[in-house]
């Protein structure tokens, strides 16, 4: 791995259970606020209930009638962007003119989860293809580069839980490429009864709200949201125009296991080195990690380790607390949030955590904390063993 | 920049391995399987399909591994070994092979196999080994765990362009040497659901026979299966060609520019809603198009780019003009493949010898 | 069938232990490392089984850990929890 040209990055959004826009996001993070609570969108069978966070409103958009109907995590998509757009001080017509790719990480925005159509199809019927349609229309990095009416790349990235964090990597490495003018990168995910489901039969959910890295930890929240960046080549944002910068993206592969992070880390390890060669950087030089802590006893468990090895010193903090797991959103929203704390010089208390857990002997940040220092790393892990770590510098722009 | 293939791995309608599938091109199409339909709404009914079968993959695994492993994620696995194999580095040190898989559909039968379980026995009962072999990576990871992979592992998901997208980003990891190969390869699979959206929106059409190059029609036969290729830097030995480049866009925003005198492959397979953007570019050339070989599904463009590989190694490829007639071979050094999605959405990827 | 009998069967099927047969499975085997072989992602998948073949849930893994030792503890706990 060489090193690499950092990339600029003109503008953020962001929306989640914490807030509908990023302002709002850092208010509730830097007030230690949060809201989870049973899920109001959908209602399962299941015997016991799970707090989730979900959007506190409804979200409006400048949308067509035909884009209305686009599923959930696409419209979340499309609305972190166009905040990001807002941000960067550019205009739709502006992009038309350039050659813009659009890079987006998700999960359930591209799973066939519809169970409405396959319950009567199992029952026997012939059940209309309304729903199937809106799925076909609805690949959010098509959503996004249709809308906008863009003809660049696009690329919808299903790496589980890491997702966000890649695509946002991925995205740097277009531009550097040349392959683009512009990238929309970043991630979006909705709150759905299928991985409802799916993340209470694995057993890793905590009944209450979750509590990242504490030693009574149960499991993380799901929430839902977007996250998204506006990249471009430093020489054409412009210092005064950069709200921060990718300097280093590393990923790797445990190769271990399906649904549980391989125990020594090695995979993290590699990711962390990669993404630290490709920066220049050493990890003294990181102001603060925020780290993937959904809460889950073995993840939490292998990070910890990992960030006491690697990042001796360094400050840490889960901002699932605050979110839940947004699942292929949830690299991007928190590598939205790593930026704007570098801006901003602080970080919000790791919420959710009380008591140390041995196993894991240095704790996260406890209140909101002033931090120095222009770089700082967000780390994702994920369901197949993917590992992904971007580095991310502060801005000329605050 | 740049990139040689040096091993192609591919099992679908036309059998297993990168010589089934040169065989199958020589004879121009395979016949598909005849699959009768169970649905009530359907019972008894037949219709055509390119199915792959993956009892070869036992010679790399042993079946105890296998037992979590979904048939979507054996095409997968099957397809990564036998491009390992072909390129010779099923042994020694794989810790430097990236892993880049593009899907059009992801892993569809348990996906439902998920619902299933929930649908037919309460929310409870919601099966944890459904549930994380139905996301879409989950393939990847086989890939990774079975054959110890741990560089870089992604999964890219964008419909008919997954595999045009996906190569981009494989190409550009090879650039920024985060990896010395790549295992690059595209999968999808059949199942009953799929067919019957097919049935609903196609009606009829789907009856076959498959005439790619008829473009305004509606030929499509439903397909499925895996093709990958091991990928590496310039510098090292090409047993197939190289890649030079992939392009993305959008024909309707910038219309897309073709190497005028490049062999083409196009991968025109049946549906006429994107049969139009073809015939806007491929009118008075003569192209290949290979779909009567494995089928209509997104994970095809990835046989297509292994014809491309194929007839670069030969020196010949076997093209057409539409409507498609007989076809005639001409030698090819220079090879472009175009794939069209419906909304004008293009690749094109150029390779030579 | 007892209880034993058909913890064996739903494994082999649900799990997809196909090279097994019941007999190969002793009672006092572990189920998990060394033993049966299985792993994590198994545990949450034999929570699933019991509900579902035996109608007796698990709430949690701290009161499925103790019963998800073997056949034999795994048949002890569903039968108390029947008899209750």
């Amino acid at each position: 791995m060489t090193r690499l040209a950092p990339v600029a990055i003109s503008g953020l959004g962001c929306l989640s259970g914490a807030g509908m826009n990023l302002a709002e996001n850092l208010e509730t993070l830097f007030a230690g606020r949060r809201y989870p609570r049973p899920p109001v969108r959908f209602s399962t069978d299941h015997p016991v209930s799970y707090p989730v966070l979900e959007l506190r409103s409804e979200f409006t958009l400048p949308l067509d009638e035909q884009e209305l109907t686009y599923a959930r995590t696409s419209q979340l998509a499309l609305a972190a962007a166009l905040e990001a757009l807002a941000d960067a001080g550019l205009e739709a017509m502006e992009l038309q003119k350039k050659r813009v790719g659009v890079c987006i990480g998700t999960t359930v925005g591209c799973a066939l989860n519809c169970d409405d159509f396959y319950r009567d199809y199992k029952a026997g019927s012939m059940p209309e293809l309304a729903i199937i349609e809106r799925f076909l229309r609805s690949n959010p990095a098509a959503v996004i580069a249709r809308h906008l009416q863009l003809d660049g790349p696009v690329q919808t990235v299903v790496n589980a839980c890491s997702s966000g964090s890649d695509a946002i990597g991925l995205g740097a490495s277009w531009l550097r490429a040349g392959a683009c003018d512009l990238v929309i990168a970043g991630g979006a995910d909705e709150l759905s009864r299928v991985t409802y489901a799916g993340f209470s039969s694995l057993m890793i959910t905590d009944t209450g709200p979750c509590r990242p890295f504490d030693v009574r930890r149960k499991g993380l929240n799901l929430g839902e949201g977007a996250g998204m960046m506006i990249l471009q080549k430093s020489e054409d944002a412009g210092p005064q125009r950069e709200r921060g910068r990718v300097l280093g993206y590393g990923a790797a592969c445990d190769a271990h296991h399906l649904t549980a992070p391989r125990p020594d880390g090695a995979g993290l390890k590699q990711a962390l080195r990669e993404a630290f060669a490709g920066a220049g950087a050493t990890p003294a030089q990181m102001a603060f990690v925020n780290a993937h802590g959904t809460g889950t006893p073995d993840n939490d468990r292998t990070e910890g380790r990992v960030l006491r090895e690697v990042l001796p010193g360094v400050p840490y903090l889960s901002t699932k607390g605050y979110t839940g797991h947004t699942l292929g959103a949830a690299g991007a929203i928190e590598a939205v949030y790593t930026v704007a704390c570098l801006n901003r010089g602080e970080v919000p208390a790791s919420i959710g955590f009380v008591d140390v857990d041995p196993e894991i002997p240095v704790p996260p940040v406890i209140a909101n904390t002033a931090i120095g220092g222009d770089m700082a790393l967000s780390q994702s892990l994920a369901f197949g063993g993917n590992n992904a770590v971007l580095i991310l510098g502060k801005g000329g722009r605050r | 920049m740049a990139v040689n293939i040096q091993g192609i791995g591919a099992v679908g309608g036309f059998g297993c391995g990168v010589e089934a599938l040169r065989n199958a091109l020589r004879q121009g199409s395979v016949p598909p399987r005849q699959v009768t339909l169970e649905h009530p709404g359907e019972a008894g009914e037949e219709f055509p399909a390119y199915l792959a079968a993956t009892g070869e993959l036992e010679r790399f695994i042993p079946k105890r591994e296998l037992r979590r492993i979904d048939h979507f994620s054996k095409m997968t696995l099957l397809g990564a070994c036998l491009a390992l194999e072909d390129a010779a580095l099923l042994d020694g040190d794989r810790s430097r092979i990236g892993v880049v898989v593009a899907s059009g559909y992801g892993p569809l039968k348990t996906t439902f196999s998920f619902l299933d379980s929930y649908l037919d026995f309460g929310y409870s009962c919601s099966s944890p080994t459904h549930f994380s072999n139905s996301v879409h990576n989950a393939a990847a990871a086989h890939v990774a765990m079975q054959l110890k992979l741990t560089a870089p592992n992604l999964t890219v998901t964008q419909f008919d362009m997954s595999v045009p997208s996906a190569l981009m980003t494989a190409l550009q990891w090879l650039a920024e040497d985060r990896v010395d190969q790549v295992l690059f390869g595209a999968v999808d699979e059949y199942c009953a659901v799929l067919r019957y959206c097919r049935r609903q929106f196609f009606g009829a059409g789907e009856q076959g026979p498959l005439a790619p190059l008829e473009l305004a029609r509606q030929t499509a036969v439903v397909g499925e299966g895996a093709a990958f290729f091991v990928l590496a830097r310039p510098e090292s030995a090409a047993a197939y060609g190289r890649i030079d480049g992939v392009c993305l866009g959008n024909h309707q925003r910038r219309p897309v520019r073709l190497p005028e005198t490049d062999g083409l492959i196009v991968g025109a397979d049946g549906h006429h809603r994107c049969g139009v953007w073809y015939q806007q570019v491929i009118t008075g050339r003569q192209v290949a198009a290979c779909a009567p070989v494995y089928g209509s599904f997104p994970a095809a463009a990835a046989f297509d780019l292994a014809v491309a590989a194929l007839a670069l190694r030969d020196g010949n490829l076997t093209v057409d003009e539409p409507p498609g007639g007989d076809g005639q071979a001409v030698d090819v050094s220079r090879l472009a493949c175009l794939k069209f999605a419906a909304g004008g959405e293009y690749g094109l990827i150029r390779l030579s010898r | 069938m007892s209880v034993k009998e058909k913890l064996k069967k739903v494994l082999i099927e649900d799990l997809n232990l196909e090279d097994l047969t019941p007999d190969e499975i002793d009672d006092d085997m572990a189920l998990f490392g060394e033993g049966l072989g299985l792993d994590s992602l198994d545990a949450v998948e034999l929570v699933v089984v019991v509900q579902k073949h035996f109608g007796v849930e698990i709430k949690d893994m701290e009161e499925g850990r103790p019963a998800l030792q073997s056949i034999s503890t795994l048949a002890r706990f569903i039968e108390e929890k029947q008899g209750q």
